[in-house]
């Protein structure tokens, strides 16, 4: 009893830490999805640049010098965001707006096929791109805090929980994180535009907003909240090249599960992911992880198609 | 204030318009009237740049406005309340009405503005806070003129306000815009299905007729037209 108890708290701490940072990635992908309505492929590389510029400021650049071991990393990890901003401000300057927005409004399709080749290439490009450049030698952010935990406890019958501290510290900032975003994107007024856009562009367009730098700002935010969470990530778990591949399937179950549009939905649906896939282990072998995680997800779509917080009426 | 000379555009190789020549004074309230598919919305669209012209200039001011880009002409003064409404759904009525003010003019004014909105359209400041796609048809008309308002524009361009509303909302509507102009003196350009009611208050009309100019003239020459007595005023 008191063993299942402590079993079940584990693997829920556990699952709403992890969630925490799925969210985050998740929230990531679908500012860009509800924005622009473009189905990014190379979201999962994204973040995976975002692990290496983290693994590269840590190591090379003198984050470890400067702030140690055990917060370094997350120093690292912040400064690789506005970098990958950068990045993703520049791949849609100079190749996603050539597919998407005010240019291909009246396309046939929206410019989709052209958006779902064109961001699968840039994947398969800096999958292989990161291959030459980094290596196939998986790389880790540790900090001596992935390898210690907080205990919370005894509680009731005696039973403790630890809490690993590094993914405690993750999923604080994930939150912080989270919260400045839906700050800026329901108070300010760049935040406001940008949901206009995403609403009507061609009103958008009437009001005097320029929709297609409207895009570009959620292309680049999208882009570096992704890579915070990725690097996020990189502090429990090791990666390479490929590393988006496992991730950006997790990343589109989140968005669907949340609710195509809603970034607090998105941040829900990765939460949800990670719950899952944490709690699975209680009764299912760890290989079945991630299946669970897609029966689950059938499951939610099936009673609830339009995801938790998704409108049902498509709008005008 | 406004003037379009010789403008021919459309979708595809297809002309909606066809040489079509317009002009607005300032002060001016100059309506455009016409059957469904005569070219009103797209001459709109076209002066907004969604819709690219093949051949034809447009002139706001000074400015050669087909040099400018679309999301520019905003700026410059031009406020589009579009065919439909097209309010922003997700946004409460107050972030509308904030779309609206994104001009530097609109920021400038934002508090003499709302004020006035409020005033005219008393209906708005009741919903403030809430979501515009739930509003019923005619208050979503309010709000896409109020949201044009609220950049304090040189120039009110509204397509069809009356569209898909029951006769009273659009009375109601009718009698808003004149008591709007009335006091603000604003230029208006409206184009309109309801040719009694647009011809009855404008100073100055066309008839647009498959992409043609087919008519134009003050208010009185117009309505004394034996054409649009038959026509459209059912006379």
């Amino acid at each position: 009893m008191t063993q299942a108890l402590e079993g079940f708290l584990q693997a829920l701490s556990a699952g709403l830490l992890i969630g925490a940072v799925y969210g985050l990635m998740c929230v990531g992908l679908g500012l860009i999805f509800g924005v622009m309505r473009v189905i990014n492929f190379a979201q999962g590389d994204f973040m995976m640049l975002g692990m290496y510029a983290a693994f590269y400021f840590f190591t090379a650049f003198g984050v470890q010098a400067t702030f140690g071991n055990t917060f370094g990393p997350f120093v690292a990890i912040l400064l690789a965001g506005p970098v990958l901003a950068v990045f993703g401000y520049f791949v849609h300057l100079t190749l996603i707006s050539r597919v998407s927005g005010m240019r291909t409004s009246s396309l046939e399709g929206e410019g989709h096929y052209a958006q779902l080749i064109l961001t699968l290439g840039i994947a398969l490009i800096l999958q292989n791109g990161g291959l030459l450049v980094f290596g196939s030698v998986l790389a880790s952010i540790r900090t001596p805090l992935s390898s210690s935990a907080w205990e919370l406890g005894p509680m009731v019958y005696d039973v403790s929980v630890f809490i690993n501290k590094a993914r405690g510290i993750d999923a604080v900032v994930s939150l912080v994180t989270m919260l400045l975003l839906t700050l800026m994107i329901t108070r300010s007024r760049i935040g406001k535009s940008l949901r206009a856009a995403a609403d009507n562009p061609t009103a958008a367009t009437y009001m005097g907003i320029d929709v297609d730098r409207a895009h570009r700002i959620a292309f680049a935010l999208g882009t570096g909240i992704t890579a915070i969470a990725g690097g996020l990530l990189a502090t429990n778990y090791p990666f390479h090249p490929f590393v988006g591949v496992e991730y950006v399937i997790v990343m589109y179950a989140g968005v669907v599960l949340g609710g195509m549009g809603s970034l607090i939905g998105a941040f829900w649906g990765g939460m949800t992911i990670g719950l899952v896939q944490q709690m699975s282990t209680l009764i299912l072998p760890t290989q079945l992880q991630n299946a669970a995680i897609f029966v689950v997800f059938l499951l939610i779509i099936f009673f609830r198609p339009q995801g938790f917080f998704g409108r049902m009426v498509e709008r005008t | 204030m406004l003037r379009i000379d010789g403008l021919t555009a459309g979708y595809s190789a297809i002309p909606v318009l066809n040489g079509v020549s317009i002009k607005v004074d300032e002060g001016q309230f100059v309506a455009i009237v016409g059957p469904n598919g005569a070219g009103k919305t797209t001459l709109f669209k076209t002066i907004s740049g969604i819709v690219q012209p093949s051949a034809g200039t447009i002139t706001f001011e000074d400015h050669d406005l087909l040099a400018i880009r679309p999301s520019q002409r905003a700026h410059l003064g031009i406020a589009h309340v579009p065919e439909g409404r097209q309010v922003f759904p997700s946004l409460t009525v107050m972030e509308n009405l904030e779309m609206g003010a994104m001009t530097e003019a609109g920021q400038r004014d934002w508090k003499h503005n709302i004020e006035r909105i409020f005033e005219w359209l008393p209906i708005l400041a009741e919903r403030r806070g809430q979501f515009a796609g739930t509003l019923s048809g005619g208050q979503q008309q309010m709000l896409a003129i109020g949201r044009g308002l609220a950049g304090s524009p040189k120039l009110l361009m509204l397509d069809e306000p009356s569209m898909g509303l029951a006769p009273t909302i659009a009375d109601f509507i009718f009698e808003r815009l004149i008591e709007i102009r009335r006091q603000s003196n604003l230029t208006i350009l409206l184009v309109e299905q309801r040719v009694a009611e647009a011809l009855e208050s404008a100073d100055h009309g066309y008839v647009l007729e498959a992409g043609r100019v087919a008519l134009e003239g003050n208010n009185e020459t117009l309505r004394a037209d034996d054409r649009i007595r038959k026509a459209y005023l059912g006379m």
